[in-house]
């Protein structure tokens, strides 16, 4: 099977592997997994007040195509903001790294860590705000 | 036909390994294609038939598992499907740590101790189903497999692992 340049590019060279303080405010986690091939795939981002997210990175375990769907996913979200980056659909990762058709599910596994991340983010201001609120 | 009643056996989550190979070469022999050389071709082809749907069955009873993971099934547990993802924090969790270990093992003794825990891992978990089975509690039959499925593909990148560090040597 030929896989394209990108593809082997992201995995031979992933960007952005790596762990954020997940108990940090400013950080979302994701973690999500395929228990069909038994893949497991962290991706956490880190935002700024002002919802711009200034890092991302990502641990994966599993084949070629959920590493680089995750090093691709970290890449393009970097300097976008958090409603900008829950808008990334699989079909993009799969488009951009030209997945064949059996490796589809390693983007849809990538989009949902990043939809993760994100919901986790968003939780964790959430409960910070009821705190100040209750404060006040 | 379930693949419990086409070898003949009950559908239960231990089977007697032996039992599992004679009914399986029992029913092998009975759709053996030399059977049916000289039958019409509507007979053959139900042959042929019967005989790959014991192969199947017998490759799926075979593997503990596989066994019940297809028991669960039969019971109306849902696994999910190819491509569809969970978000179980505690289950992903240990999978990611147990793989970042595998990963920074350095030594073939290093892998062996953590396949081996991997395996007790198994074990006591193919162990604890039994009863989960009997009480037909599928959340939680659900959540034990998924985690078997997770110590399985550990087991299997232990062995790639080791098998990478003895060619080092």
């Amino acid at each position: 099977m030929a896989y394209s340049e990108k593809l082997i590019d992201h995995y031979e060279n992933p960007r952005n592997i790596g762990s954020l303080d997940k108990n940090s405010e400013d950080v979302g986690t994701g973690l999500v997994g395929a228990p069909a091939c038994g893949d497991v795939m962290k991706l956490q981002i880190k935002v700024s007040p002002e919802g711009l997210i200034e890092d991302a990175k990502f641990k994966t375990f599993g084949c070629g195509s959920a590493i680089a769907s995750s090093s691709l996913v970290t890449e393009w979200v970097k300097g976008k903001t958090i409603d900008e980056a829950e808008t990334i659909k699989n079909t993009d990762i799969a488009k951009h790294l030209a997945l064949p058709p059996v490796k589809i599910h390693c983007s849809v596994l990538a989009e949902d860590a990043i939809k993760a991340a994100i919901a986790d983010y968003r939780a964790k201001t959430a409960k910070k705000d009821e705190i100040k609120d209750a404060a006040e | 036909m379930d693949h419990f009643a086409r070898l003949g056996l009950p559908a239960a989550l231990d089977l007697d390994a032996g039992a599992l190979d004679k009914a399986y070469f029992a029913q092998q022999r009975l759709w053996h294609p030399d059977r049916f050389v000289a039958k019409p071709p509507e007979e053959r082809a139900r042959a042929s038939i019967e005989a790959a749907a014991v192969n199947d069955a017998y490759r799926t009873l075979k593997d503990p598992l596989a066994r019940a993971v297809y028991l669960a099934s039969l019971n109306g547990v849902e696994m999910p499907a190819d491509g569809k993802t969970i978000d179980d924090p505690d289950l992903l969790m240990e999978a990611m740590e147990s793989r970042e270990e595998l990963h920074e093992a350095s030594t073939i003794a290093a892998v062996d101790t953590l396949a081996a825990k991997a395996r007790d891992d198994m074990k006591s978990a193919l162990g604890g189903l039994s009863s989960l089975f009997l009480a037909n509690d599928r959340p939680a039959i659900r959540k034990a497999l998924l985690r078997l499925r997770y110590l399985d593909k550990f087991a299997e990148e232990a062995r790639a692992r080791r098998t990478n560090l003895e060619a080092k040597g």
